[in-house]
């Protein structure tokens, strides 16, 4: 199992930051470094990738908050 | 330095600029509502698009400061200020922007179509488009022997797109009482205008159309009251069409939700410091401006424009069915 | 030995434009891209994202707000050897522009007697139902099919985008590359799950002029484009429900228009049901229903039907544009009528 993190330091703590959209459903098979969701901070947008390859679990729903380094997922 | 001759116009400008001002920051929170916590711009009471005109308000209070209802404006996608001192109805004009039944148009144009026939202005989505109806209001004006202008406001980025050179040469050509004024916020979307255009100043392609083409720095208001004053004399003279060109500034994006990332560091924060209004404020009281008199105006112009948005609120949509009201006369 | 299998992700239909042209100036070093906002920004609509810091500001150029000028001189460029892949911002803005198009780039080849040819790709948004009003939502298919000299297609999913860019690109005519703008895939507007698709890495074509059949049925025949693939594909599932089978095509090309494929469908299932959401008279609808009705061997088991925006400009207040925009909804009602009518 593999924690999907949301990445860290790339926008200041202050700053909103939700899942805008998972490009893949929950139970899809994804490969490393593929672009599995977006991240909307503000106004601009951040790609989320996934670190191993295998079966997606998402975690996070579409449209929740979420904070720098925080697991938003699973890969198994 | 005493208060002046035309005091009473400086203090309009400014409360004109004040209103404007007031609008935008009351559009801004209203547009993002419902388009969070994922900006998507389709959702909320205001949805589309939308381009607020905060700092470029010179631009329009100078020369509208000129300006009889029967004159005709055509303004952008940017219309908000030279609406609001061109004297369209502002609760009509916040209602169609909600898109309500009140609304200018029902709801049908939105805040990129607003017309309102009663102080003849009119805007449009489309680049430079306004230019070519503006010179067909000047010819109007000159058939009937009547002393109106019209004025056609674009953007720098405009000044590239054929409509404006066809336009500059047929003013000149049939000679009509137009005037066109270029707010240049130094940028299209992301492009920036040394970027794209031939010449360092668009006042400089007047020449190519044989009319007198002026240039203003510093965005201040009471530079382009005198210019345009000249511009619109002239004009309504008789003597045919001018250009002129205002360096303004654009403190928010081309669009709301534009992360202007082509915009170099600590450029916004630079502009916010030489925000016209506060500045214009400071000049008028230097100059023997009553602070009551500036204090009074800025309450009246924000009472109207919270009235405004009130109205705008509370009005009904229109039957869906009015949709196809008004295609043809 | 089999072949590995290809490396599929899912991307959105922007970020498959984007690939397919950095795969071919890769590739080919007569292919470069213009339009506005283009380069830094990487495209309003994110076409073209990544493709300044990869090629340099020779082969990817912002322009100035001058259409006439960039896609006249992308004729130009056509025909002297280069293969420019230009971006009109918004279809709407075509009025500005149309004479570089209908006149010059499609009739470039025929006025030459095929010495001359306009290998240029334009590529256009469109599409609306965001509130971005009536000159910032319109679709304008017919506009473009309806002039001839030029191919014009849109997908409605990542994977047709990538193949069809790549085909565009290569062919020899100008394309007129539409992408929706509710299939795009961008942060700020929402994006139709069902566009963004498994895409090969690798290099691939979807042939211009052949319509795809994305759901078979034997009942009714939908037809449709872009967005309305989707609202298709989502009412052929809830007539699954009542024991109706709908056959589902994918138009994709605009012109040249599959008409084989229309009625080989119509032929098996009768019944004939078009949506789009361009404007209503001389339309895809209308163009799609003649092709069939004029088949002297089609027999109709029922009057063909079509779903269009009304010809009425688009309104911005959000009640009016959504009460008229064809939807999944309104194409159920109308395919239920269909299923109880005979001929």
């Amino acid at each position: 199992m593999t924690d999907i993190l949301v990445q860290t330091g790339l926008w200041e703590d202050t700053d909103t930051a939700v899942i805008g959209s998972w490009l893949y459903s929950d139970g899809d098979v994804v490969q490393a470094g593929a672009v599995i969701a977006e991240i909307m901070v503000e106004k601009s947008s951040f790609e989320l990738t996934a670190p191993a390859s295998g079966i997606l679990h998402i975690g996070a729903a579409e449209e929740s908050e979420v904070a720098a380094g925080q697991v938003v997922g699973r890969i198994s | 330095m005493s208060v002046g001759s035309n005091a009473s116009q400086r203090l309009w400008m400014y409360a004109v600029m004040v209103k404007s001002r007031h609008f935008e920051a009351l559009i801004k929170p209203a547009y993002f509502e419902g388009k969070t916590p994922v900006f998507n711009m389709a959702k909320g009471p205001l949805p589309g698009e939308m381009h607020l005109s905060d700092g470029q308000e010179p631009c329009a209070a100078g020369v509208c400061a000129h300006l009889r209802p029967g004159d005709t404006v055509m303004a952008t996608h940017r219309p908000h200020h030279i609406a609001i001192a061109k004297g369209v109805d502002l609760d009509a004009m916040a209602a169609e922007i909600f898109g309500k039944a009140t609304g200018l148009s029902g709801g049908r144009g939105g805040h990129m179509h607003l017309f309102d026939a009663r102080v003849n202005f009119a805007c449009s989505g489309i680049i430079a488009e306004g230019l070519g109806p503006a010179v067909g209001a000047a010819l109007a004006a000159k058939m009937k022997g009547e002393d109106k202008v019209a004025v056609a406001f674009l953007g720098e980025g405009a000044a590239n797109q054929g409509a404006f050179h066809e336009a500059l040469n047929l003013a000149s050509v049939w000679k009509v009482p137009v005037v066109f004024v270029i707010e240049d916020n130094a940028y299209g979307i992301s492009v920036s205008k040394r970027d794209c255009t031939a010449v360092m100043r668009n006042s400089d392609r007047a020449a190519a159309y044989a009319m007198p083409g002026h240039h203003i720095a510093g965005n201040d208001p009471d530079a382009v009251y005198e210019t345009a004053g000249l511009a619109i004399a002239r004009a309504r003279a008789g003597e045919g069409p001018s250009l002129i060109e205002i360096e303004t500034i654009r403190l928010e994006g081309h669009f709301m939700g534009d992360a202007e990332g082509y915009r170099p560091e600590g450029e916004v924060d630079r502009l916010k410091e030489k925000d016209p209004i506060p500045k214009y404020r400071e000049r008028l009281l230097a100059e023997g401006f009553d602070v009551a008199d500036l204090e009074a105006a800025e309450a009246q112009a924000k009472s109207e424009v919270e009235q405004a948005f009130a109205a705008a609120r509370a009005a009904d949509y229109p039957d869906p069915k009015e949709a196809f009201d008004h295609v043809f006369a | 030995m089999s072949s590995p299998e290809p490396v599929m992700r899912k991307i959105p239909i922007a970020k498959a434009m984007a690939e397919a042209i950095g795969q071919e100036m890769a590739t080919d070093p007569s292919v470069l891209v213009m339009g506005e906002d283009i380069a830094k920004l990487g495209g309003v609509f994110g076409t073209t994202t990544g493709l300044l810091d990869r090629f340099g500001p020779e082969r990817v150029r912002d322009t100035p707000i001058s259409e006439t000028a960039f896609i006249g001189a992308a004729v130009g460029l056509a025909a002297s050897g280069m293969k420019p892949v230009v971006e009109l911002m918004f279809v709407d803005f075509f009025g500005v522009c149309m004479d570089a198009i209908y006149n010059l780039a499609a009739k470039q080849c025929y006025f030459s007697g095929g010495q001359v040819t306009c290998p240029m790709v334009l590529m256009t948004s469109v599409g609306g139902g965001y509130g971005d009003a009536g000159q910032h939502s319109q679709c304008l298919y017919a506009t473009f099919g309806h002039l001839p000299g030029m191919k014009v297609v849109i997908p409605s999913n990542a994977y047709d985008a990538k193949g069809l860019m790549l085909a565009a690109i290569r062919d020899p005519n100008p394309v007129i590359f539409m992408y929706h703008k509710a299939l795009q895939g961008m942060g700020w507007l929402g994006t139709v799950k069902g566009s963004i698709t498994d895409v090969p890495e690798d290099d691939y074509i979807v042939p211009i002029g052949k319509a795809k059949v994305v759901r078979e049925g034997s009942d009714l025949t939908i037809v449709s484009l872009g967005a309305g693939v989707h609202q298709g594909l989502d009412a052929a599932k809830a007539l699954a429900a009542d024991g109706v089978k709908a056959e589902v095509i994918d138009l994709i090309s605009i012109a040249p228009l599959d008409r084989e494929t229309i009625r080989a469908s119509v032929a098996k299932t009768g019944r004939l049901l078009v949506i789009d959401d361009d404007y209503l008279s001389y339309g895809i609808g209308a163009e799609v229903i003649a092709s069939v009705c004029e088949d002297r061997a089609l027999k109709l088991k029922a009057p063909p039907r079509r779903i269009a925006y009304p010809d009425i400009p688009v309104p911005f207040t959000p009640v009016m544009e959504h009460y008229v925009l064809p939807n999944a909804e309104k194409l159920l009602g109308e395919a239920k009528l269909i299923m109880e009518t005979n001929a």
